[in-house]
């Protein structure tokens, strides 16, 4: 049924000698490579948090034409760990008339929602670590946590600053799920299921395969996707819950030290899994550009840095982005979610329906070329 | 299911209670490392170097509200249209693709009906309709 | 051993849960517990198999339905949201003493073992359909029901979102004054 790092690892011979080590105990070994594999995976979505603060620096300065950090460390690749000691050495203020239980919650929330996301994420054929029957819609579900999370911190904070931030965070999330998961379900009437093993396996070879060039409803629905995207993450042009201008810094004012840095923590690292999403579901994911036959361990990692790569250029222009556009009204957001994005989306979706019908689900390239 | 196939929830877990424990590893490390220092200034609500007048929690516009419940109509909507997604291409390899199609585009019109309605009527609209908001 | 440890878990995240929603006396408290036991009753359907089951109630009810009462909350205002009545451990001494209390307990233990016993030789005899292979996953079968069988309920539901649709906007707009 569903597929797991662990089913995949099994094939090998050196799982036999490991299950001996552990003395037949199956679920123990699970358990052991798990978790070794999870912290691999925390540390890994940690640096990249990190070092995307430190990409967005110097990508803003290089947008801005000025220099950036380039003091700690080589080119300033150490600001993000400078960056963390400060955090962590910051006092911790709470104001008095804040509600301590939810003050707490708030970042742990938006830390579990945002983690237990990254159990799905396909890094590459195998290297998944549970391939679940239902794995988008599972990351769609559990990334609402982080909505929750804003809105209480917003609520906890008991500041005006930090209501509105949250009020107005916590609906921008909840509008714009509705034109990300509407192309995602265009996605899943493309691919026949909704686990990323299948929908992966579909994109093989070369790149005429994505879904992105399927047919042109799925081409527009990758932007949907990527517009929505932005918009869930709280980012720029739609960071109206966060802007520093507008209410100074929304739902995470009165946050200080290692809370905030959680905060961001978690926001960086939705971004990198919302990129991650959008290379594996439009873009092929981690699949070669070539067809081969063997399946071998070198070749699934050669896939994790294809996967990463295609992930960390959708990030490139996720910051790009940031940069270059203004920051909207919240009536402009919420009208783009509902009269702009979500008929969109459903014109896209209806339009996947008819073409899976018409031309019996072969893409562009299959009817122009005739067959793989 | 077999417990065999319990494993793909293992690690999600396993993630949650990494998320926990960091979350604690980093209050610890700053409880240690932070200093501590708490003053009737520092603990006031921000609000732009005035003193806070009144609390914050107080009455909110209903459109927060009218958003939530639209949200929530369409989440269940595509949440009902994910198993059909999912079948459509087995259906229509089958041959049953115009009836799973008449099926998926008659739930659709339903809801695309919906929103016509609220846009029409200005339902989702942020400013105009609601110039009426709950007093405290 | 994973499968009991992921039920006890879920198990106690529901029950407790439950119980603090009823008991703590700030309402917003309430539907931060709630949400936790909404993610405990995910766990449960988790552990039965239904995976689709579980992921769409974490989806509906805790990324809208929680939201929704939250911004219910916030939108009806309140002074500081805490309730001024005593919480049930305060109440508990007048509502009885302690024989009351303890006859109460011995009958409801009675009932539940009846109940239990009864039930489980039920259940035990309870044929149970199963799809062999056709259909390696629920979201599969779900779907070929939707289809097939319940195709009407399908319709219908859409219809009924609709009429939900329209009786909220309906409600939740300004009353010409």
């Amino acid at each position: 049924m569903n597929q797991t790092l662990v089913s995949y690892l099994s094939q090998y011979e050196f799982y036999d000698v490991l299950l001996g080590i552990f003395g037949k105990n199956e679920g123990l070994l699970a358990f052991v490579i798990y978790l070794l594999f999870a912290g691999a995976i925390v540390g890994l979505c940690a640096t990249i948090g990190g070092l995307g603060t430190y990409a967005e620096r110097k990508i803003s300065a290089d947008i801005q034409q000025r220099i950036g950090p380039n003091r700690v460390g080589p080119y300033g690749i150490l600001q993000f760990l400078a960056d963390g000691v400060k955090m962590i050495t910051k006092e911790d203020v709470m104001p008095n008339t804040a509600d301590k239980f939810l003050f707490y919650l708030a970042p742990m929330l938006a830390l579990i929602g945002v983690f237990a996301t990254l159990a799905v994420l396909p890094w590459s054929n195998g290297f998944m670590m549970a391939d679940l029957n239902v794995g988008i819609f599972y990351l769609i579900a559990i990334s609402s946590l982080v909505g929750v999370s804003v809105f209480l911190g917003g609520y906890a904070s008991n500041s005006k600053w930090s209501m509105l931030g949250g009020m107005r965070g916590a609906s921008q999330i909840i509008s714009y799920e509705i034109p990300v998961t509407i192309s995602i379900l265009s996605i899943t009437l493309l691919a026949g299921g909704m686990g990323f093993g299948t929908i992966l396996s579909q994109q093989q070879g070369t790149p005429i395969h994505w879904y992105i060039f399927h047919n042109p409803f799925a081409f527009i629905a990758f932007f949907v996707y990527f517009i929505g995207a932005l918009a869930e993450t709280n980012r720029a042009p739609f960071d109206l819950p966060e802007a520093e201008s507008e209410l100074v810094s929304g739902y995470h004012t009165e946050y200080t030290g290692m809370r905030f840095g959680f905060f961001a923590l978690a926001e960086y690292i939705e971004v990198f899994v919302v990129c991650g999403v959008g290379a594996a579901l439009f873009l092929g994911g981690g699949n070669l550009p070539f067809n081969v036959q063997i399946d071998i361990i070198p070749l699934q990692l050669f896939q994790v840095v294809i996967f990463m790569t295609k992930a960390l250029i959708l990030y490139y222009v996720v910051i790009w982005i940031r940069w270059t556009f203004p920051r909207l009204r919240v009536d402009q957001l919420m009208s783009i979610c509902w009269k702009y994005l979500t008929p969109i989306a459903i014109f896209n979706l209806v339009g996947n329906a008819v073409w899976i019908v018409v031309f019996n689900g072969k893409s562009i390239a299959d009817l122009v070329f005739g067959g793989h | 299911m077999t417990p065999a196939q319990f494993d793909g929830l293992m690690p999600i877990v396993i993630l949650m209670g990494i998320a926990v424990l960091l979350f604690a590893g980093g209050h610890f490390v700053s409880v240690l490392l932070a200093p501590k220092k708490p003053s009737l200034l520092k603990e006031t609500p921000y609000e732009c170097g005035e003193q806070p007048v009144g609390s914050a929690w107080s009455a909110f516009n209903v459109r927060f509200y009218v958003v939530g419940l639209i949200f929530i109509i369409f989440d269940v909507e595509s949440v009902l249209m994910f198993p059909v997604a999912s079948i459509f291409k087995e259906l229509n390899e089958v041959g049953e693709g115009g009836y799973a199609l008449i099926v998926f585009l008659s739930f659709i019109s339903v809801l695309i009906e919906g929103i016509a309605y609220c846009w029409k009527k200005g339902d989702l609209d942020w400013v105009k309709s609601f110039q009426v908001s709950s007093k405290k | 051993m994973f499968a009991q440890l992921l039920f006890l878990l879920s198990a106690v995240l529901t029950v407790g849960c439950a119980i603090a929603v009823a008991v703590t006396k700030n309402i917003m408290h309430s539907c931060i517990f709630l949400l936790g036991s909404l993610i405990g009753i995910a766990g449960l359907y988790a552990t039965l198999g239904a995976d689709f089951v579980a992921v769409t109630q974490i989806m509906v009810y805790v990324g809208g339905i929680v939201i929704l009462m939250l911004f219910a909350v916030m939108l009806t205002g309140g002074k500081d949201f805490v309730s001024r009545a005593q919480n049930l451990l305060g109440l508990a001494p007048s509502m009885g003493n302690k024989w009351t209390y303890g006859i109460g307990l011995f009958v409801g233990l009675v009932f539940l073992l009846t109940n239990v016993k009864l039930l489980s030789n039920i259940m035990k005899s309870y044929p149970v359909k199963t799809f062999g292979n056709e259909f390696p996953s629920t979201v599969s079968q779900i779907g070929h029901l939707l289809v097939k069988e319940h195709v009407l309920a399908f319709e219908l539901s859409s219809v009924l979102l609709l009429g939900a649709l329209v009786g909220a906007a309906i409600i939740a707009r300004p009353r010409k004054q």
